[in-house]
């Protein structure tokens, strides 16, 4: 009963393989969930009434059911209806869509958080409402939601684990093959949390950096 | 020629404007003047288009602001600038004036920058022109809206109490600006509570109470007691302004 | 298995999944707020190493997947402590945990929303440390703790999906095993999901509900 960690050694490069595929995915799946997130918060910003609910139901429904389910509904459904998709791809889909409904009420808030004299400047200049959401609304909603995407790409790197139950070999898929290879799960299960907690550390690091360049003009200067 | 003619607006069941009619010929600054809540600046807000009316119509060189598809030329022979500026925060000085340029008139950017600048330089900003909004002074903010109001060339500039959130030094900053655009012929309709300033640059002054068009004359006899001061509430509203 | 049709036992099936879900739900939520809220009082108490500790372990829970807080305790623990641990059992201590690590931030955050100077002028009138605690820090920290509280459930009511990865009989792995026998993974896991879903709504409503009474007792009471 010692904790020793040198077991774990020759299976480094095989467990950073499995990081790599996390990295990848939850990369790939933070862009769809942020396009995503931006399609949905605009389409509850917007005046149509049916748009808004639809956009609605869609948060409310993928926000209050566990993302496992949503995850063999996909994995398991998808080839019923002649969709084949792999477990990458899969897992990809179902963090975006699960990761969007976040998102959109990230963006969403970024959104209403601007003042309504500044779209209204925009508007008598005569910008388009294209060109006033691209080039005004999103930059500055983007700008302050900066933080509450960091949480939502957080949550997204500890759910991609849950893709290990659909046989996707990321970090936790690749643990898991450690621990029975080498029958010292409790090393095995300790290291990968320590390496979880300090992946998304880093992450809420780089978050904060991130925020802080991007507002560092709109910052009140000191007198 | 801006012409607004029988307008009626109201908020729910408060009458805003009441059958307001007001021409201002190219050339002419005009001083809307009144207390609050007269409906100096929903007059200015329904010219630009950002409220729409309930009766009457209001056209910009004869282009009706009620029409969809004419907003948008009434909307490029007038510039706006705002009380609290409503500038672009994540966008500097520069890039504010240029946008609507570039984006609506498809100006070159190039062109664009260079005419930006030189109107920056033309209000004392010319060093300023890469700091952001945040970076600026209440008065510099306010002459940085000028200039974006004015990179788009309009015919009419609307100023909507656009010294109102300022402190009397940054305030004459900008009304000394405007009194060079007014001697330049700039044509301007504006609101505002600067009443000594108002008799310097207007051609005529008009007075609303209430959503009503109590006076409209030119500036002298406005300020003269068989003009605009036999008008009780005009002569009320001067006095109070004066004492404040 | 064999494959066949959904009987009309599935439902007895589904409802019995259903409740070892919520039973475990309720367990681990009573358990977690206890741990939780010591914590906070650990902290408040600024017990030295104790509190360093506690705030150690909060972070790793916060930061790592709950599926790998699962696996260390259900594959780990009996390895390196040489114990036996059943499926429920290794449910019950991680979701409490992981439970106890929000409900401390929650705690923390809310004994900080009451002024300085509340604590300061209470003190100052003579009252223990623990007066101040259970008379004034409390019953304000409760109504303010109400709301992220009623979110951190619906939350940890869908973490619940994943202790059917080690096999206890929850909601999640009853609909894996439907969808096993029925190869119907549309229906299932349809089914599945609205059975979450509804079960969230009503944590959030008897949240909501909970939080008006509470503020307008506060509400009250302040007069």
């Amino acid at each position: 009963m010692r904790l020793d960690l040198t077991i774990l050694a020759p299976h480094l490069g095989f467990l950073a393989e499995g990081a790599l595929l996390t990295a990848q995915v939850c990369a790939l799946a933070l862009i769809g969930s942020v396009v995503l997130g931006m399609l949905v918060a605009i389409a509850r910003t917007s005046q149509r009434k049916w748009l808004n609910r639809l956009a609605f139901a869609y948060v409310d429904l993928f926000r209050n059911v566990p993302f496992i389910v949503q995850l063999f509904f996909f994995y398991y459904g998808l080839p019923e209806i002649g969709i084949y998709i792999d477990a990458f791809t899969t897992g990809v889909v179902a963090l975006s869509i699960s990761g969007g409904a976040y998102a959109s009420d990230a963006i969403r808030a970024g959104i209403l958080a601007i003042d309504d004299g500044i779209i209204e400047a925009a508007e008598v200049s005569g910008l388009s409402q294209g060109t006033t959401f691209t080039r005004i609304v999103l930059p500055i909603a983007l700008r302050t939601s900066i933080r509450p995407l960091g949480s939502v790409l957080i949550n997204m790197i500890l759910t991609s684990s849950i893709l290990s139950t659909i046989t996707l070999n990321e970090l936790t898929g690749n643990a898991k093959i450690v621990a029975s290879d080498t029958f010292r799960p409790f090393e095995v299960y300790v290291v990968l949390l320590v390496v979880y907690a300090s992946l998304t550390y880093l992450v809420s690091l780089g978050i904060t950096l991130l925020h802080r360049w991007l507002n560092r003009d709109m910052q009140e200067q000191v007198n | 020629m801006l012409k607004v003619e029988n307008v009626k607006k109201a908020f729910g069941g408060t009458i805003v404007l009441d059958g307001v009619n007001l021409t201002v010929n190219p050339g002419e600054v005009v001083s809307i003047l009144g207390s609050s809540g007269s409906g100096k600046s929903t007059l200015i807000r329904c010219i630009n288009g950002l409220e729409k009316l309930n009766a009457g119509r209001i056209t910009v060189d004869d282009f009706d602001v009620s029409k969809p598809k004419e907003l948008a030329e009434a909307r490029k022979r007038s510039g706006t600038v705002f009380q609290l500026f409503n500038l672009y925060p994540h966008m500097s000085a520069l890039q504010n004036i240029t946008l609507a340029p570039i984006e609506v008139l498809k100006r070159p950017k190039a062109e664009a920058e260079a005419e930006g600048r030189a109107l920056l330089a033309s209000v004392g900003l010319g060093d300023r022109a890469d700091a952001y909004p945040a970076q600026l002074s209440g008065g510099q903010r306010q002459r940085v809206g000028i200039c974006r109001a004015l990179a788009m060339q309009p015919r009419y500039l609307l100023l909507d109490e656009v010294t109102s959130a300022l402190d009397p030094e940054m305030t004459s900053e900008v009304l000394d600006i405007l009194a060079k655009l007014a001697k330049s012929g700039t044509t301007m309709v504006f609101v505002t509570h600067e009443i000594e300033f108002a008799r310097q640059i207007s051609n005529r002054i008009v007075f609303l109470e209430k959503g009503v068009l109590l006076v409209d004359l030119p500036t002298a006899e406005f300020f003269s007691a068989e003009g605009g001061l036999a008008q009780p509430r005009v002569a009320q509203f001067l006095s109070k302004m004066r004492k404040d | 298995m064999r494959y066949t049709e959904f009987t009309p036992f599935d439902l007895w099936l589904l409802a019995q999944g259903l409740g070892v879900t919520v039973g475990l739900f309720l367990v681990t939520s009573l358990i977690g707020v206890a741990i939780g809220v010591l914590w906070g009082v650990v902290r408040f108490y600024r017990v030295p190493v104790l509190m360093q500790v506690i705030t150690f372990v909060a972070e790793v829970l916060k930061n790592s997947p709950v599926l790998v807080q699962l696996f260390l305790v259900f594959f780990g623990f009996p390895a390196f402590f040489k114990l036996n641990m059943t499926p429920v059992n290794a449910a019950i201590i991680t979701l409490s945990l992981n439970t106890a690590a929000f409900v401390y931030v929650i705690a923390v955050s809310s004994i900080e929303s009451i002024g300085r100077d509340q604590v300061e002028a209470a003190r100052v009138f003579g009252l223990s440390r623990w007066q101040v605690l259970r008379h004034v820090i409390a019953p304000q920290a409760m109504a303010f703790s109400i709301g992220p509280l009623t979110a951190l459930l619906v939350n940890q009511l869908q973490v619940t999906s994943l202790i059917s990865v080690i096999g206890v009989m929850d909601l999640s792995k009853i609909g894996a095993n439907l969808n096993l026998r029925t190869l119907k993974p549309f229906i299932v896991w349809t089914a599945v999901g609205i059975l979450y879903y509804l079960a969230a709504k009503l944590v959030a409503t008897l949240g909501a509900k909970l939080e008006k009474r509470l503020r307008a007792h506060s509400a009250f009471r302040g007069l």
